[in-house]
């Protein structure tokens, strides 16, 4: 099976050379390609110097489309399997091989979960990830104990219904689509680091406007969507 | 309120969520943007439903017919709306140079230096 790392960086100049040099030099069996989302800082000329695989592109799209991007190169390049990780260090490798153990039992999307044997700490953002948790089990019947986690390997029939959809974005509403049209779901147990350095891109309006997103998306628009056959 | 325009707000927020959801099915809406006009429409259905949270606000803002009240929310909302859309416009439109700029130069450095 190939796989293709997806790495999505905006505004990572600090980070993102720390990333792909432990992946790179640790892990050379796994492809990557970074996709520098149009950043202001000098994320673009690190990932030059560092003579890393790279897409640049020259305006910011946005988490989704940046996605997508990697996405249509991997179909274009006839991978199996992408792996969505995050260029500020808080995703570790040591874990891919775990997650494309169990994409080759025949899943389709394998989550890195944080909580899989582990409580969850409490706080503002478990609140969150909980009430998703509890939609996604509502609409689908399926437990995700980490459903916001942004570690997500996803297997090549998913690859092509994501690539073009506009309305299919990395998110937990998508994946309740995915599995109300048949997707195989299962979770991996991973660690995540503290992010070291750089800013987060949530902040509390932007997680009020995601969580009112996420959830209007699973609890009522995502009843009306045409369902796809995975099958076909 | 009368019944029947509390009916027409109901018929008016129904209409505008399936209108919505059409243009999702058919990929033409972004479903990041439909939140607002699902928020909008639950709107509509409340303030039909419970005409007693309008008549509260009317009675506070001293407004006489509770109807007043209603069109000015919905006018308040719609010229937010317009606002918010006026800065995405502004946004999309300075992006759009950028993009177009950034293709121009390369293109000529591409020429200048085959031309060498």
């Amino acid at each position: 099976m190939r796989l293709l790392v997806i790495i999505p960086a905006y505004n990572e100049e600090e980070n993102i050379a720390r990333v792909v040099n432990d992946l790179r030099d640790h892990y050379p069996q796994y492809d990557y390609v970074v996709i520098n989302d149009g950043s202001r800082d000098h994320t673009l000329q690190v990932i030059k110097d560092h003579q890393f695989n790279y897409v640049d592109q020259p305006i910011n799209l946005g988490l989704s489309a940046t996605f997508q991007t990697g996405l249509q190169y991997a179909l274009n390049h006839g991978y199996d399997a992408v792996l969505q990780f995050d260029g500020d260090g808080q995703h570790q490798p040591q874990y891919i091989q775990s997650m494309m153990d169990k994409m080759e039992e025949g899943y389709d999307i394998v989550v890195g979960s944080r909580f899989v044997d582990k409580p969850k700490p409490h706080s503002l953002r478990m609140f969150g990830s909980n009430l998703i948790g509890m939609m996604t089990k509502i609409c689908t019947g399926q437990t995700i104990k980490d459903p916001t986690s942004g570690m997500r390997m996803l297997s090549k029939r998913i690859i092509e219904l994501l690539a073009k959809d506009i309305n299919l974005g990395p998110e937990p509403d998508t994946i309740v689509y995915l599995i109300r049209c048949g997707a195989k779901l299962t979770e991996v147990p991973v660690e995540v680091k503290e992010r070291i350095a750089g800013e987060s891109y949530l902040n509390i309006t932007r997680s009020i406007q995601y969580m009112l997103n996420v959830c209007l998306n699973i609890m009522l628009i995502g009843w009306f969507r045409e369902k796809v056959d995975l099958e076909k | 309120m009368s019944l029947a325009f509390r009916l027409l707000l109901i018929v008016g927020a129904f209409a505008a969520f399936y209108v919505m959801i059409r243009n999702i099915r058919k990929s033409r809406l972004q479903v990041g943007d439909s939140v607002f006009w699902t928020l909008f429409a639950i709107l509509l259905v409340l303030l039909a439903v419970i005409p007693e949270i309008a008549d509260f606000f009317g009675h506070i803002f001293g407004i006489l017919s509770t109807v007043n009240l209603v069109y000015l929310v919905i006018i308040t909302i719609l010229i937010y709306r317009v606002f918010s859309l006026t800065l995405r416009i502004s946004e999309m439109d300075g992006k759009l140079k950028e993009l177009a700029r950034k293709i121009a130069l390369e293109e000529a450095d591409k020429r200048n230096s085959e031309k060498h």
